[in-house]
């Protein structure tokens, strides 16, 4: 089973917030399911649209025809009529318009139901999700408990209210729709799964990994995580501040590692480019700091609410002087959990920053995933604060002393006799300033040198999906591609063509010589990109020499999908 | 007990006679009067003349970028919260470059204490006008004089909310001590605006000009007088400087108002580990 739900209508009328009712509902029927969501950069009016695709398998991707259409407004039929086929099912009001082809019609009169039963306009949301759910075949109860869980706060008056409505757009559906009724559903089981975005799951991962502040100036795509962590702090202990600007942003949470608490930042391009002094700065004082960067397309204000890989050398070259840092991408929800509790590590051990890269399209997604895999997670997981102490015996306190691996041991403020300078300006191993040249390139080999010892213990080669030597194509993909290529694949083994996927998480550094050797002998490479400039084949380049030819590359600030794939190979 | 030689550093590389040597004087001055130890406080330093004090005090240092030194000291604060902490900064560091950061901190009148060398000049780099230079003022950056008027630290401060706000002379150690030490104790925003003279680049405003124009505020002024301390303030444009506490009240601090602040300091916290109650907002 496997089928798509799209509902449209106008901006400001709790699209997302049904949209999210429907993903948890078929999740909690014991579906698997990968949304999208399409809006403007506007409060009021424009058009907004969610999308749903469930499947009793694992879902990568985006398909191109509509199972059923829910148009709470005459636009959204008239910009999805050209992915309808006759089977499928569109959900409209049929006092508002007429549909011009033939399709399997649920013409409800939407308004003058909910004048009849004294309805607001937003009611008209919880009738259609109703209408959808009851046509697909599930019991009321899934919805019901979500709305009891969701308005149970505001009183027992709108939980009854609101389910007023289920029943009505029930007893519709099976009085006079029940012959287009797909069933889909009927057989459920509870599972224990969650439904997150990329955003959510770098929320669950900040606070598996015992992060303790979180700074940012909300910025699109990354403001979820902030009102995420917000919520929660009040049970997390967390600080979690929006202080004035991004510059604030990034030189408290230096300020805060420093005195010795895990800490990380969010932002998107923009944001992201006001914090990049304070990258440096995190560079040279070699304080811990994770930085969340979710891209939306630029350049400037760019298109504020769609997707791009856009940001991806920029984050490699980030702040000015030469110093290391460690860039991951997640490619989807579950890897954005992982990697951000090894981020948080890796921001100890090593000293640095650490990026996680995401864009509109992975934060913004909801995916969903078992809850026993993160269980697993948390079972395993252990804080590591590498060489981070609260005392040393050493008679003096060196904080940046030239050891073998470039990682001096890093002294909390305050817990001892012992204090130190952390310093912006080239320094002696003890921290007061130094322009000496003999010094200065001692500081720079051993700051270099961490990424040396990162390589050889915590670089992970990318994961290969499929047989290399097997294959007629073997796509080369990094950050939240990997679902569209997979997803493609799948499609193309149906058409017995063997295909083979080599996705990167840990982008920057990249082992030279671990990755030249995956890719020897490796032919028909094509690259997949979310940009027009092959940013990460640039980079495979400037690393190891590897050059792709084919690309297939979208920038238009849609996601890519398993359809642009297959029609550009 | 500590000694002044505890928190004595590397040999200062400042110009001779600059008033940048007084204000290291009463700083390791009042942190010996608090029975502070070099490892008890926090200090961020910024860019500039002022900053390079980095070197020459003994304590926890944190040597910052232009005009960030509070955003770092406001994040060093919220992990422990239990140490002072002390941004020293220039004026064009912290009223030009930080100025935004300056006015916020004012309002979320987070505990730390603010001292700017105010010499009305970016000296380190020779002598270019800053935000508090004279209007009129000629130099490297603008010979023939800077067209804007100068800001009013003071005012501003005010205006913005701090809670602590004073004023004194790079020239009176023992008046500049009695400052900082009262701004340390203060709990909520404080800033220090010191009249330092640049004896190398600023010809205008030096010793002799700031002992002629100012004069310390009358031991019967009253210094929770929100109104008393805005005029006092804007005497600086008619060149009067009142030296003193300018305006004090006691108000919650940001830290304060965090109940995860209630038990513990953030660094100092157990682990959170109750993932189950996170975990169940994603259902």
């Amino acid at each position: 089973m496997d089928f798509t739900w799209r509902i449209g209508g106008e901006a400001g009328f709790g699209i997302m917030t049904t949209g999210l009712f429907f993903s948890k509902a078929i999740t909690r029927l014991g579906l698997n399911i990968l949304d999208y969501v399409e809006y403007p950069s506007l409060i009021r009016g424009g058009h907004n649209s969610y999308e749903v695709r469930a499947s009793d398998k694992e879902v990568f991707g985006f398909k191109p025809v509509i199972d059923v259409l829910v148009c709470l407004n005459e636009e959204t039929y008239l910009k999805n009529k050209n992915r309808l086929t006759q089977d499928s099912l569109v959900i409209f009001d049929s006092d508002e318009f007429k549909l011009v082809s033939k399709y399997k019609e649920i013409g409800i009169p939407f308004t003058k139901i909910l004048a009849e039963l004294k309805g607001s306009s937003v009611m008209k949301n919880t009738f259609a999700l109703s209408s959808s759910l009851a046509l697909l075949g599930a019991k009321p109860d899934v919805l019901n408990n979500l709305i009891r869980e969701e308005f149970q706060r505001k009183g027992e008056d709108v939980v009854l209210y609101n389910q007023k409505f289920v029943s009505k757009a029930y007893e519709i559906i099976d009085k006079s729709f029940s012959k287009y009724k797909l069933n889909y559903l009927k057989d459920s089981k509870n599972a224990e799964k969650l439904v997150v975005t990329g955003n959510d799951a770098f929320t669950i991962g900040s606070v598996i990994a015992d992060c303790r502040t979180y700074y940012a100036y909300h910025m699109t795509p990354s403001s979820s995580v902030l009102s995420n962590l917000a919520y929660l702090q009040r049970k997390t202990g967390m600080i979690v501040r929006q202080p004035e600007d991004e510059i604030a942003a990034i030189n408290s949470a230096i300020g805060s590692s420093f005195a010795g608490v895990r800490s990380a930042i969010g932002t998107s391009g923009g944001g992201f480019a006001l914090m990049n002094e304070a990258v440096s700065l995190a560079g040279i004082t070699e304080t811990p700091l994770v930085i969340f960067l979710a891209s939306r397309p630029g350049p400037a204000t760019g298109m504020p609410t769609w997707t791009e890989q856009g940001d991806l050398l920029y984050a490699i070259h980030s702040g000015h002087g030469e110093f290391p840092k460690i860039v991951l991408a997640p490619g989807d929800a579950w890897e954005m959990i992982n990697l951000t509790t090894k981020a948080f590590n890796l921001a100890d051990q090593y000293q640095l920053p650490v990026f996680i890269m995401s864009d509109m399209y992975l934060s913004e997604s909801h995916k969903s995933i078992d809850k026993k895999v993160i269980n697993d997670l948390i079972k395993v997981y252990k804080v590591n604060r590498g060489k981070i102490i609260t005392n040393t015996n050493e008679k003096k306190y060196l904080r940046y002393k030239l050891t073998n691996d470039g990682i001096s041991p890093m002294l909390i403020p305050g817990f001892s006799k012992n204090y130190f300078q952390a310093n912006s300006y080239e320094h002696e191993e003890d921290g007061h300033t130094t322009e000496d040249n003999i010094m200065r390139t001692s500081q720079v080999v051993k700051r270099n040198k961490k990424l040396q010892i990162y390589l050889q213990n915590d670089f992970n080669s990318p994961k290969i999906y499929g047989d290399l030597k097997e294959s007629e194509i073997v796509f080369v993909a990094w950050g939240s591609t990997k679902g569209a290529v997979l997803d493609a694949q799948k499609i193309l083994e149906s058409k017995n063509k063997k295909t083979a996927l080599i996705h990167f998480t840990h982008i920057y550094p990249m082992d030279e010589k671990k990755i030249i050797q995956l890719f020897n002998g490796v032919d028909n490479l094509i690259l997949v990109e979310n940009n027009s400039q092959s940013q990460f084949g640039k980079l495979l380049r400037q690393e190891t020499g590897i050059n792709i030819n084919k690309k297939i590359l979208k920038f238009d600030g849609r996601p890519i999908l398993a359809d642009d794939i297959i029609k550009n190979l | 007990m500590t000694d002044i030689k505890d928190f004595t550093g590397c040999s200062p590389t400042w110009c001779p006679g600059c008033g940048d040597w007084g204000i290291l004087n009463s700083l390791k001055q009042s942190f010996v009067k608090l029975n502070l130890n070099p490892s008890d406080v926090i200090v961020v330093f910024g860019i500039g003349c002022s900053g390079n004090m980095n070197d020459f005090l003994n304590c926890n240092g944190f040597h910052a970028l232009h005009g960030r030194s509070i955003p770092n000291a406001i994040g060093a604060k919220l992990a422990n919260h239990k140490m002072p902490v002390i941004a020293i900064q220039g004026d064009g560091d912290c009223y030009g470059e930080g100025g935004n950061h300056f006015i916020h901190a004012c309002r979320g009148n987070h505990d730390i204490t603010v001292i700017v060398h105010d010499n009305r000049l970016y000296s380190l780099t020779t002598g270019q006008v800053s935000p508090t230079s004279p209007k009129k003022f000629k130099s490297k950056s603008t010979p023939d004089g800077v067209i804007e008027s100068p800001l009013n630290p003071l005012s501003v401060s005010l205006l913005s909310g701090a809670t602590f706000v004073a004023q004194t002379f790079a020239g009176n150690l023992s008046h500049m001590t009695d400052t900082i030490v009262s701004g340390i104790k203060h709990k909520g925003f404080s800033l220090i605006n010191v009249l330092q003279p640049c004896v190398t680049f600023n010809k205008v405003n030096t010793f002799k000009y700031y002992l002629e124009k100012s004069y310390k505020l009358p031991t019967n002024y009253k210094s929770d007088s929100f109104k008393e301390a805005v005029i006092k303030s804007m005497e600086m444009f008619e060149e009067k400087y009142p030296l003193g506490i300018l305006y004090q009240v006691e108000s919650l601090t940001y830290t304060d108002q965090l109940n995860q602040l209630k038990e513990s300091t953030l660094v100092s916290k157990q682990r959170f580990t109750d993932f189950e109650s996170i975990l169940k907002e994603f259902k």
